[in-house]
């Protein structure tokens, strides 16, 4: 073993939104910050990417949606991932969420909400801070 | 314990050892494909599809597929498997992204490793997938039964063919993207180059993007005996006194580095050869270390 392995972390997009840009650009400060990202891209479905996660054996995912569907598509992946006894991963969500809906999100059991605007240290120093800690 | 997470350990080099002990050994191997190739040639998406056609013969398979590391941060951004969709309920098939740091092997460290753990599991074939290298990575020939090479139109012009490397080593030849102008060409430059040597490597024309020739390629990949099994039975046991010798220098270095000092420098007077050299470090590695046996 040589220091702490490095924060593994799914980034994809599901549903039918196709604006990537703001995924690529944390995609790379992830990578810059010494972490393994695994891009899934666009156009995933829920149970693809609760596989990729599977198979990938990661720490973290992080979901961006900018079409307004998060509040039906956020807790479908969240419960796929607890039937799939994969509860300890990590879920962060990006893009355009509504302030309201924030809290509700969080109750759901995603660690956190990044919106437009977020400075990318906060988004590495965050996964740095939790990452070990939500394995428990 | 999950496939997945075993598969995490041996990336780490944690525990390896006995996750490989208490393997069983498959009843019959696995075909180990590798698929090498420049960046941007279409591996990921040529294994995409290819793994349409394996399923469809009803044989499990798993990919290793392999993404360079920051050399600068140590993380990486590992994309092939976006170009890979398949069916999230099918068991038959695992994706597996690995970060592979620089070097000449344009593979993951611990790639026999993983090998042996999903042939045991058992899938019955595993692609490989190397960073987009392409002239240099042979290392994973001695890991694969099968080393299929992707070249494209517009590859360069016929001197490329000429300098040594992947072409010498490879089993299939994939003409990809044929279906784009200039695939006639960079066919008859590989298939000239390859009149003039002694291995003659099975050359098939594939576009993935048009679906056409997949089928034929895993027909031939299929043909193709497998090499590990053909391979010289105590050739394994080279691996291991590499991988020994590699342990013991570490040490030396750390513990010893005067005496390995006084070998180099005698080479660099020029009272031993290159040989001699080497000679001699094996020598001192084996006095100065002290095995269990």
């Amino acid at each position: 073993m040589t220091g702490a392995p490095p924060v593994r972390i799914v980034l994809a997009k599901v549903g039918l939104d196709g604006h990537d840009r703001g995924i690529k650009v944390v995609a790379r400060a992830l990578r810059d910050a010494g972490m393994e990202v695994i891009y899934a891209g666009l156009w995933q479905t829920p149970e693809a990417v609760v596989r990729t996660i599977a198979d990938e054996d990661a720490d973290w995912l992080g979901l961006s949606l900018l079409s307004g569907a998060h509040m039906t598509l956020v807790p479908r992946v969240l419960q796929l991932l607890r039937e799939a006894g994969l509860a300890h991963v990590g879920v962060l969500v990006g893009g355009i969420i509504p302030e309201a809906d924030i809290p509700r999100l969080v109750e759901m059991g995603v660690a956190r909400v990044f919106g437009p605007g977020t400075p990318l240290d906060e988004i590495v120093h965050f996964l740095r801070e939790h990452t070990g800690v939500a394995d428990g | 314990m999950a496939l997945a997470r075993l598969l995490t350990f041996l990336g780490r080099e944690q525990h390896s050892e006995e996750i490989l002990r208490r393997l069983t050994p498959p009843a019959r191997p696995a075909r180990v494909v590798a698929v090498t190739g420049s960046a941007g040639v279409g591996k990921s998406t040529l294994i995409g599809k290819m793994l349409e056609v394996i399923r469809g013969q009803g044989e499990s398979v798993a990919v290793l597929a392999c993404d360079p590391q920051s050399p600068l941060s140590g993380g990486a951004l590992l994309g092939d498997r976006f170009r890979m969709p398949t069916n999230p309920q099918d068991a038959g098939v695992l994706i597996r992204s690995l970060s592979t740091p620089g070097g000449h092997g344009a593979i993951t460290e611990s790639l026999g490793a993983m090998i042996r753990l999903l042939e045991a599991f058992p899938f019955d074939v595993v692609l490989i997938e190397t960073v987009g290298a392409g002239q240099g990575d042979t290392t994973v020939r001695d890991l694969a039964d099968v080393l299929v090479l992707l070249v494209q139109p517009e590859t360069g012009d016929d001197l490329q063919w000429e300098k040594a490397g992947v072409l010498e080593v490879a089993d299939v030849v994939v003409i990809h993207k044929a279906d784009l102008p200039g695939a006639d060409r960079v066919e008859a430059q590989v298939r000239s180059m390859l009149t003039l040597s002694q291995r003659a490597p099975a050359i098939v024309r594939v576009s993935a993007r048009a679906t056409e020739g997949l089928a034929t390629l895993w027909q031939t990949i299929k043909q193709c005996p497998l090499r590990r099994l053909a391979a010289e039975p105590t050739q394994g046991l080279l691996k291991l006194a590499q991988q020994t010798l590699q342990t013991w220098f570490t040490q030396a270095q750390r513990t010893q580095s005067a005496a390995l000092q006084a070998i180099l420098e005698r080479w660099e007077r020029g009272e031993l050869s290159a040989s001699e050299t080497g000679a001699a470090v094996c020598r001192f590695l084996v006095e100065s270390s002290h095995p269990r046996s």
